[in-house]
């Protein structure tokens, strides 16, 4: 039988360590509401995107800007991953490295220059033991990713698209579905697929605009505008998913604790009962050995 | 009849309010806007905006985007909007000088060079 006094040991960490589990679950799932939150709020800005796009769609003009071109030939492309700082979350940024690594490999035979950027302390360290180079890092995004901080990406990008640095970006990040749902996935951002056009077309189109200076000049400026706000989409929807994911981990790692604990104490009950029996015991043994 | 105004940012809708008249910053310059007017798309420059409230003008300072204007409700879509108080002088000086500091070997480069300036000397104006 196991010693009672370990086994009592035992329990009282394991209670420790469901304590700061708990903790931090609720934490995750506080954070988890702010990041939904905001999230939520940043959808005004593309819903009026796409509103002022389907406008100029519906004034007759042809949708064409130098970023939604396809380049004839690819020689650079640009990898941007996007993880979390910290631990404790699960698969979340396993599966995000697990997306990326073949579409590296992919990529790399096809095209002669790569570069890999990361955000997420966990991603630069998991992209370093798996033996792929990273050139940018930013270690500066935690729960509420700043619009500031991811617009100096994003123009970064834009620049070096528009020089002919970088002919091709994609971006690898958790999309967040639902709460139960959360897939890591490898878009390309650049050059842009498409702009999300409106269906709203037919009730709203019926409104004459008058465009300053023109609608050509305002699509000029709205495709970037675009590629931003989807840019930042990406961060937030990869914050919401580490809040998720660290949630889910932490609640099965309560639940976890919870159970070993049950189990410990059954084990220490018995532990104490054979060592008190074994006691009661040697004293009826000594009592009838004195007695006789 | 009064105008309503809306402002959002990529971050939040930052502005929700109801004015007499307002003054938006065009790329080419400042364009008033009263109740009643055509339905209109618009680029907007860096500059102020201005707001003629019951309760006093506001001001603001946009930093580039889109205005729509539809049925008494302004629509602003801007990558950053502050309350012009919040802006500081030598803060924006240097924001200047970096700008000043960029290359312009190349026509694009050169564009980019442009903008940053121009963003920078009207982010100055209007946090003076």
């Amino acid at each position: 039988m196991a010693n009672a006094r370990a086994l009592d040991k035992r329990r009282k960490s394991i209670r420790n360590i469901r304590k700061i589990t708990r903790t931090m679950e609720l934490i995750a799932t506080a954070r988890y509401k702010k990041a939904m939150d905001r999230a939520h709020a940043a959808t005004a800005y593309t819903d009026q995107l796409t509103k002022i796009v389907s406008q100029l769609a519906a004034a007759g003009l042809q949708v064409s800007h130098p970023l939604l071109e396809q380049r004839p030939e690819t020689n650079h492309a640009r990898m941007l991953v996007l993880t979390s700082n910290r631990g404790l979350c699960g698969g979340y940024n396993g599966s995000v490295l697990r997306e990326v690594m073949p579409r590296i490999a992919e990529l790399r035979e096809n095209i002669p220059d790569v570069v890999v950027d990361c955000s997420g302390k966990r991603g630069i360290d998991g992209l370093a033991f798996r033996g792929v180079e990273t050139d940018q890092q930013f270690r500066n995004f935690e729960d509420q990713p700043a619009f500031d901080e991811v617009d100096k990406i994003a123009s970064h990008y834009l620049n070096l698209f528009i020089t002919g640095k970088m002919d091709r970006l994609d971006i690898a990040y958790t999309k967040f579905i639902s709460t139960s749902k959360q897939i890591a996935k490898v878009e390309t951002l650049l050059p842009l697929a498409s702009l999300d056009e409106g269906d709203d077309v037919g009730e709203s189109g019926i409104t004459e605009y008058e465009f300053l200076p023109s609608a050509e000049s305002i699509l000029e400026e709205i495709v970037p505008a675009s590629f931003k706000a989807r840019l930042f989409k990406c961060f937030l929807d990869a914050a919401v998913s580490e809040q998720v994911a660290r949630m889910i981990a932490m609640k099965g790692a309560t639940e976890n604790a919870g159970d070993m604990i049950k189990q410990l104490s059954m084990t220490y009950n018995r532990a104490r009962q054979g060592q008190i029996t074994g006691e009661i015991m040697e004293i009826i043994g000594g009592v009838e050995a004195l007695e006789g | 009849m009064s105008l309503r105004c809306i402002v959002v940012t990529p971050e939040k809708t930052e502005l929700d309010c109801e004015a007499n008249a307002i003054n938006l910053p065009m790329f080419d310059g400042s364009l008033g806007v009263l109740p009643g007017r055509a339905p209109m798309i618009g680029r907007l420059g860096f500059g102020t905006l201005l707001l003629e409230t019951a309760a006093g003008p506001q001001k603001y300072f946009v930093d580039g985007g889109f205005a729509q204007v539809e049925d008494n409700v302004v629509n602003l879509l801007t990558e950053r909007a502050l309350p012009v108080d919040m802006l500081d002088v030598g803060e924006s000086e240097k924001v200047l000088l970096e700008a000043l500091e960029l290359p312009s070997n190349t026509p694009e480069l050169a564009a980019i060079k442009a903008t940053a300036v121009l963003r920078a000397r009207c982010q100055l104006r209007s946090a003076r």
